[in-house]
């Protein structure tokens, strides 16, 4: 065992085979001496590098940085540290190296020092980086255009909603004046025919005094109609106010009064379960009311027309059947909406073909729904069903 | 709006003319320690950084003001408003040199005299103009702005040992000088090297010291001798410097040439 110690490289092995690559210039750049390792790293030989310029080793870009940046920064501050820069090699491939410089000053004048390290990895890492936080910005600038495409889009959304509430309650109010502007004429003209009613009349006048009376109520149900179509339609909705109420008994009051409107059908009314119900009566009414004029319109006469309260399980409903003809396919599809007549008769119950579309607004307000059930032999029924009566509101 | 704090204005010295000085691409207004000393005792001296560069106030760096040198001269002319008093001479280095000139189209009469360091109306060759650089030249400097993205984020620091005997640069300047956001270089690098005020120079009668390096890679000296043809009232003065900072490496020689240029404007003592 050997009690020397081991042996150091020269100080010149140490500078010419060092793990970076050395170079000391004058201030202009001119290269004074450059040790093997960097020699190695950019292709030229050592004499070859000795007299040439350290910047004309820079690719063009490096040229100008090294003008504009580092030069300067080794006047004032008298040195860098991790410059990245790109040298081009002998056989003109690019080679980037990482920068640390000194200027020194000896006795014979100032040096600049350089260390320069190989960092290709480093580069290819730095770049993916770069290039990730570029993708970044663009996500989060195409991220800020939706947002405002967004914001856009719902500004022109509350705006369109705003007109359309205006236009729908501008469009509510003029129907409602309007329907109540005809409505005076119209009861001018029913007092003033039961006014003539009442005296002596021949045959022929008591029948054109019937037409009136019959044209008169015919266009104020029309009206009534069209004030609740509007109201459905573009307005805020068919208004209902339901109180506690015996289904059976507003049933019957109404299957009363349509009897003597119709007098040539012939009206059964059923009533199942106790009855209590919490409805607006005046619609179901309504309700009966256009069901039953419908089945007059296009069911055969010849038949009952049987209307069916019902109140069982805490749900309420009413329907209509009628033995007549089948309801085609493709008008059930659009039986409910407005507009829709059944066949082209000509009957007085007639209306505008609104009656069905409201039978379903009224069944809506009050959060229950209308289904038609039609066929050979069983005939055709419309069911209208409520909800379950709802406890909060007693 | 605040000059003074947008453009890191500062104001020194004393004399009958302002002298004021405006930095190149790169750095800031630092780079002038060398050479304002030296007027300080004749001149009043105004340094100021421009906008994106050393100490301005970053949030005044409007992207589409500064998408062109105007936007730049449009803040030298505010600067003279504000802070010079008696004739103007701009010394400009550089890109500065022709922000300089565009002033003195914006504000006719205003400027007395132009000291342009380096400077160049154009930087690329077309046609029968050499400028010196291909376009590629500058994408490839756009480039190496881009790959040095992380080191321009913080600082270009100086090594941690340091160098013996180094000019005693307070930690602060050092921080700063030529620190720059790296998407403010990046587009202050394309208006100043796309740049061609070829038209804004030719003609221009202001009387205009060129200091011409005589190895600069950034203006060769074709390009110092296109500027003294087209300026009538220029005069060219080579300066031994290989660089294109011939203030901080030349300083003494670029103080002389500016000394008998400037004699007009000093004030003449009358015993």
């Amino acid at each position: 065992m050997s009690t020397d110690a081991p042996s150091l490289p020269d100080p010149q092995t140490l500078f010419e085979e060092a793990p970076c690559g050395l170079v000391v210039t004058k201030e202009d750049g001119t290269i004074l001496r450059a040790n093997l390792t960097f020699s190695h790293w950019i292709g030229f030989s050592q004499p070859e590098l000795c007299g040439k310029r350290f910047q004309e080793l820079l690719t063009m870009g490096g040229r100008i940085f090294h003008q504009t940046h580092w030069a300067p920064l080794m006047q004032m501050q008298g040195s860098v540290a991790e410059v990245k820069l790109d040298l081009v090699h002998r056989d003109k491939r690019t080679v980037t190296m990482l920068l640390n410089g000194v200027r020194r000053e000896h006795a014979s004048g100032s040096f600049y020092e350089l260390a320069l390290f190989g960092t290709t990895d480093r580069d290819k890492y730095e770049r993916e980086l770069v290039k990730a936080r570029k993708v970044a910005e663009d996500l989060l600038r195409e991220k800020t255009a939706t947002e405002t495409a967004l914001q856009n889009a719902q500004d022109e959304l509350k705006s369109a909603y705003e007109i359309a509430q205006r236009r729908a309650s501008f469009a509510e109010q003029m129907v409602a004046i309007v329907s109540h502007d005809l409505k005076n004429p119209l009861t001018a003209i029913k007092m003033a025919s039961d006014i003539l009613a009442r005296g002596e009349r021949t045959a022929k006048e008591t029948r054109m005094l019937g037409h009136i009376s019959q044209s008169a109520d015919r266009a104020e149900r029309m009206i009534a109609d069209l004030l609740d179509f509007t109201l459905a339609k573009v307005g805020s909705g068919i208004a209902i106010s339901p109180s506690t109420v015996d289904l059976h008994k507003v049933v019957s009051q109404s299957v009363g009064e349509l009897r003597i409107a119709f007098p040539k059908a012939t009206l059964l009314h059923n009533a199942i379960g106790a009855g209590r119900a919490y409805l607006d009566a005046d619609r179901v009414q309504q309700i009966i009311g256009n069901l039953v004029a419908n089945s007059v319109a296009y069911g055969d006469l010849q038949q009952p027309i049987t209307i069916t309260s019902r109140q069982e399980d805490d749900e309420a409903s009413v329907s209509v059947h009628n033995q007549g003809p089948v309801i085609p396919q493709s008008l059930k599809a659009i039986l409910f909406e407005p507009m829709t007549r059944g066949t082209e008769t000509d009957s007085d119950a007639r209306s505008v073909g609104l009656g069905l579309f409201i039978v379903r607004e009224i069944a809506k307000a009050h959060e229950g729904h209308v289904s038609v059930d039609s066929s050979t032999g069983s005939g055709t029924t419309f069911d209208v069903h409520f909800p379950a009566i709802d406890a909060d509101r007693e | 709006m605040d000059l003074q704090h947008r453009n890191n204005v500062k104001v020194m010295g004393d004399g009958p003319a302002t002298l004021i000085f405006s930095h190149g691409f790169g750095c800031d207004q630092t780079m002038w320690r060398y050479l304002v000393d030296h007027f300080t005792g004749r001149f009043k001296v105004v340094l100021y950084d421009l906008v994106g560069a050393g100490q301005s106030n970053l949030g005044a760096y409007d992207k589409t003001k500064y998408d062109a040198l105007a936007g730049y001269a449009q803040d030298l002319g505010e600067i003279i408003e504000q802070f010079a008093s008696g004739p103007v001479i701009l010394v400009g280095h550089s890109v500065s040199a022709m922000i300089g000139a565009l002033t003195d189209r914006q504000v006719p009469g205003r400027i007395a005299a132009h000291v342009m360091i380096g400077p160049s109306p154009c930087y690329i060759d077309s046609n029968d103009y050499v400028g010196g650089f291909k376009l590629e030249d500058i994408h490839s400097l756009l480039d190496t702005l881009d790959s040095n993205y992380l080191g321009w984020s913080s600082t270009m620091a100086p090594v941690i040992m340091g160098a013996p005997g180094q000019p005693a640069l307070g930690e602060e300047l050092t921080n700063s000088f030529c620190r720059t956001e790296p998407e403010i270089a990046k587009q202050f690098a394309r208006v100043t090297f796309m740049s061609d005020n070829r038209k804004d120079v030719t003609g221009l009668t202001t009387p205009t010291l060129i200091l011409q390096s005589t190895d600069d890679l950034i203006a060769p000296v074709v390009v110092g001798e296109y500027l003294h043809a087209v300026l009538p009232n220029s005069t060219l003065c080579l300066v031994a410097n290989v660089g294109h900072c011939p203030h901080m490496s030349a300083p003494s020689a670029c103080s002389e040439a500016m000394d008998s240029f400037l004699s007009p404007w000093v004030r003449t003592h009358v015993d």
